[in-house]
């Protein structure tokens, strides 16, 4: 083999999969495998749309200089900025002709994941065992929240409801407030998806070397618990229930966060040891506090945390948040800028420095600056970064080309609104039938 | 007979932080072998006291299902041995400061040019390049530069870091997904590759922080700490968001927007709110949040956590209880699912340990054994690997070289 060309050649080229996935733990997996090389073909419904709302006010955050335009559905920030690298189709799945066509590509398909319900995929006539019938060899993976078995296998759930009965959420928020204080989270989804990458791709190397197929039962509240693994493990250990910590630590300190100079600019600290402590007295101008016995050892500074911070504090007010990381990192001890999602990771110099933004033209949304593959690989330098599909954009190229379904017959889908690119009345209000139900049962 | 999902995958792991064991642990719950380089000076984990059972805990959990070989990577032979092994595996996995890998002899380049198919994953702070190459990091310290702690907290008081080592952890799973999707693609290709991991980019590529940094993007949104009941009108249903004191703990809901208000009226037995006049439409609703929030707060307080899930499941609405760790382990769902492993540690007993994240249905787990001592499996190892005998063994240890049990 060539050389030079296997090492263009992305790992997953080649392998094609079919995307069911609303939200992010779905779609996340989706970008992952595209940035692989996988051909993602992400399947929606012009019934059911999770872009956003179709008649959005005319003037809204959220969309290219506040404008939703005429498409709004593909203009949304939040929808394109977590499903790179894929093509985008849409199918009626309730009904027979979108489910035969859905079938038809499961045919040329290597993987079919969702993060839909439990039982929905069954309901659409779907389940593993149908697409086996279709592909002997398909790997196919469903993540409901909680796993494809057991007591809870059909419960509604979000992240911040995984959040909630893995352990987390009881080990996040302030230590001096209730939990009722604490902050929306929604980490559980994305570990699911990079979790739902794994998966596949061990099922993927299997198949390479078996010729079999496989079924991956992921629930998202399993993939996440390991990352709590020691909290668990301690339990056992010694009986103790870890308390919540916020920012503290209970073999560091300093540890915190502390108020910079600037509208809610903060810096991260944390000092290791003795050693880096006498480091940071030194850095912080005040060479004889590493004599002070009240902070001269991690008990007594952990004693006297209050006071400790004050000192702190009282420092960092004054510097910018840069300011205080360097001079700090100069001496090799932890810190770093408290950084938003606004324009401060953009305008971070080792995130530009590592090329880590990208500019992509997303044809009905413009140029703008998106987050760039979570790896970089050496034999690949060019990860993709292909925009968003808009809504039915590759309906012709997926039925048309892909199965050879006649351009006639792709008319009379539309006219049916098997496929389309524009969404029915309702369509973004995906529970809005569960909902005219109760209301019925309420009535009753 | 159908095989375990990974035998036959041998992986080295050279790693001194939670984001690389836990990547190559992903490998050996699924039947990798995975062997971990330890040094002889290496603390013992069979010794138990006050100040190391957080890090004891740590090792125990990131470190089950692995083989331990204890090596003196100062010494020219050491560092030779620990070519040998590299060469005999398919991947590597080290969290060593960017140059450190090629000095010890077992850089990308020097194995790949003789097993091109070899994946080698670096998982660091701040990758292999960049102003922050060198610089040194906690948990807190890489977390704040991600995005995601500047959301967690109010807006009032100073930003939080999520409980736990979340972006170690989380950085760890990608680095064994991208290492695993490397691993298919060399099966295919006969080509490794060499994957750079930076904590502070994967947690910075999360759709969390993706999906708030392109709104910025697109209209200049400003992204800042807000109060957990926030959200505007016509969003989702700001009384019902959130975590919630209930008769006894806490619960969390996440209603999906104003299409949930009548499954929520339904849970908590007043479907006749939905003809109040004050409560029509999510305007109305925004407008009188607070009044529903105590409507809201007032039946949480009669009920149990167990009880609101219930009631939750059946009127279809994502919400749950907040459980402690201990609760989690005993909780009915995981339990019929087997999900934690009770494995026997020599010195400490009966463990429970976290399961798979994932379950290729069909494929038998693999045997599950306790984290090894450190240095514990240096012989079998190094003769099964290497190929040495029990005299060289003996003569490595005799000379410091190699600490074996």
């Amino acid at each position: 083999m060539d050389d030079s060309l296997a090492k263009v050649k992305r790992p997953l080229s080649g392998i094609r999969a079919l995307e069911l996935a609303e939200i992010w733990a779905g779609p996340f997996c989706g970008v992952l495998l595209g940035d692989m090389g996988a051909e993602v073909i992400k399947v929606e419904a012009v019934q059911r749309i999770a872009r956003g709302a179709i008649n959005p006010a005319p003037v809204s955050h959220g969309y290219p200089d506040m404008d939703p335009g005429e498409r709004p559905w593909n203009r949304s920030a939040a929808f394109n900025g977590v499903n790179r690298n894929k093509k985008g189709i849409t199918l009626d799945l309730t009904r027979p002709a979108g489910v035969e066509m859905f079938k038809e590509l499961v045919s040329v398909s290597d993987v079919v994941f969702t993060n839909y319900a439990f039982g929905v995929m069954d309901r659409f006539g779907l389940g593993y065992e149908e697409l086996k019938k279709v592909k002997p060899d398909i790997i196919a993976l469903f993540t409901p929240g909680y796993g494809n078995t057991g007591p809870y296998r059909t419960f509604r759930s979000m992240g911040m409801v995984i959040d909630a009965i893995t352990g987390h959420t009881a080990l996040r928020g302030y230590p001096d407030m209730d939990l009722s204080h604490n902050s929306l989270v929604h980490h559980p989804d994305a570990v699911a998806g990079v979790s739902a990458m794994f998966g596949i791709s061990m099922a993927i190397r299997n198949r390479a070397r078996t010729g079999r197929g496989q079924f991956i039962d992921l629930s998202q509240a399993e993939s996440f618990i390991p990352h709590l693994g020691e909290v668990f493990m301690q339990y056992g250990l010694t009986g103790e229930v870890r308390p919540r910590r916020g920012n503290g630590h209970p073999r560091m300190a300093p540890h915190g966060v502390y108020r910079c100079a600037g509208d809610d600019q903060w810096v991260a600290i944390s000092v290791r040891s003795d050693e880096e402590w006498s480091e940071m007295c030194d850095v912080i101008g005040m060479p004889q506090l590493a004599r002070n016995p009240s902070f001269q050892t991690l008990g007594a500074r952990l004693r006297n945390r209050d006071e400790l911070d004050d000192i702190i504090g009282r420092w960092t007010r004054e510097l910018g948040r840069y300011e205080v990381a360097e001079a700090l990192q100069m001496r090799g001890i932890p810190a770093g800028p408290v950084l938003d999602c606004g324009g401060d990771t953009y305008d971070d110099p080792h995130l530009q420095e590592r090329g880590y933004f990208q500019a992509v033209e997303h044809p009905e949304a413009g140029i703008h600056l998106y987050s760039g593959p979570i790896w970089k690989m050496a034999n690949r330098p060019e990860l993709r970064h292909d925009p968003t599909p808009g809504l039915g954009e590759h309906n012709d190229w997926a039925l048309g080309e892909l199965l050879g379904v006649g351009s006639g017959t792709l008319v009379e889908l539309e006219l049916q609104n098997i496929i389309g690119s524009v969404p029915l009345e309702g369509a973004d209000m995906g529970g809005v039938r569960r909902a005219a139900e109760l209301r019925r049962q309420n009535s009753a | 007979m159908p095989q375990v999902a990974l035998d036959g995958i041998r992986v080295l792991e050279l790693s001194d932080g939670i984001a690389a064991s836990y990547c190559a642990k992903m490998f050996s719950d699924y039947g990798a072998d995975v062997v971990r380089i330890d040094t002889p000076d290496s603390p013992s984990t069979s010794a138990l006291d006050a100040d190391n059972a957080e890090q004891v805990a740590l090792y125990l959990h990131l470190n089950a299902n692995k083989r331990s070989v204890a090596l003196d990577l100062e010494s020219e032979r050491g560092r030779g041995l620990l070519r040998d092994l590299a060469l005999q595996c398919d991947a590597i996995v080290e969290s060593m400061s960017p140059g450190v890998a090629e000095g010890l002899g077992i850089g990308y380049e020097a194995l790949s040019s003789n097993r091109p198919d070899i994946v080698m994953t670096s998982v660091t702070p701040f990758g292999q390049n960049g102003p922050y190459n060198g610089w040194s990091y906690t948990e807190l310290t890489v977390f704040a530069m991600t995005g995601a702690m500047n959301r967690e907290g109010l807006p009032n008081r100073y930003p939080l870091k999520y409980g736990g080592e979340i972006a170690q952890y989380f950085s760890g799973t990608a680095a064994a997904a991208a290492t695993m999707s490397a691993l298919a693609g060399a099966a295919f290709t006969g080509i490794g590759d060499w994957i750079d991991i930076s904590i502070m980019e994967v947690m910075a590529g999360h759709p969390h922080q993706i999906g708030r940094r392109a709104p910025f993007a697109y209209s200049g949104e400003v992204d800042r700490r807000t109060e957990p009941r926030t959200s505007s009108a016509g969003g989702r249903e700001p009384y019902a968001v959130g975590t919630f004191r209930c008769k006894d703990g806490y619960v969390s809901f996440l209603p999906l927007g104003p299409r949930m208000w009548p499954n929520i009226s339904q849970m908590i037995g007043r479907p006749e709110l939905q003809q109040d006049p004050r409560f029509l439409t999510s305007e109305d609703r925004y407008e009188n949040r607070h009044e529903l929030e105590e409507i809201f707060q007032s039946w949480l307080d009669a009920h149990t956590r167990m009880e609101v899930f219930d009631a939750a499941q059946k009127a279809g609405l994502p919400g749950g209880p907040v459980l402690h760790s201990h609760e989690t382990v005993e909780n009915e769902h995981f339990r019929s699912r087997s999900y934690f492993q009770d494995i026997v540690h020599p010195v400490y007993g009966n463990l429970w340990h976290t399961g798979l994240p994932v379950i290729l249905r069909g494929m038998p787990r693999s045997a599950s054994a306790p984290a090894p001592e450190r240095g514990a499996n240096s012989g079998e190892v190094l003769m099964e690997y290497v190929g040495l005998s029990e005299t060289d063994i003996r003569e490595l240890e005799d000379s410091g070289v190699v600490r074996n049990g």
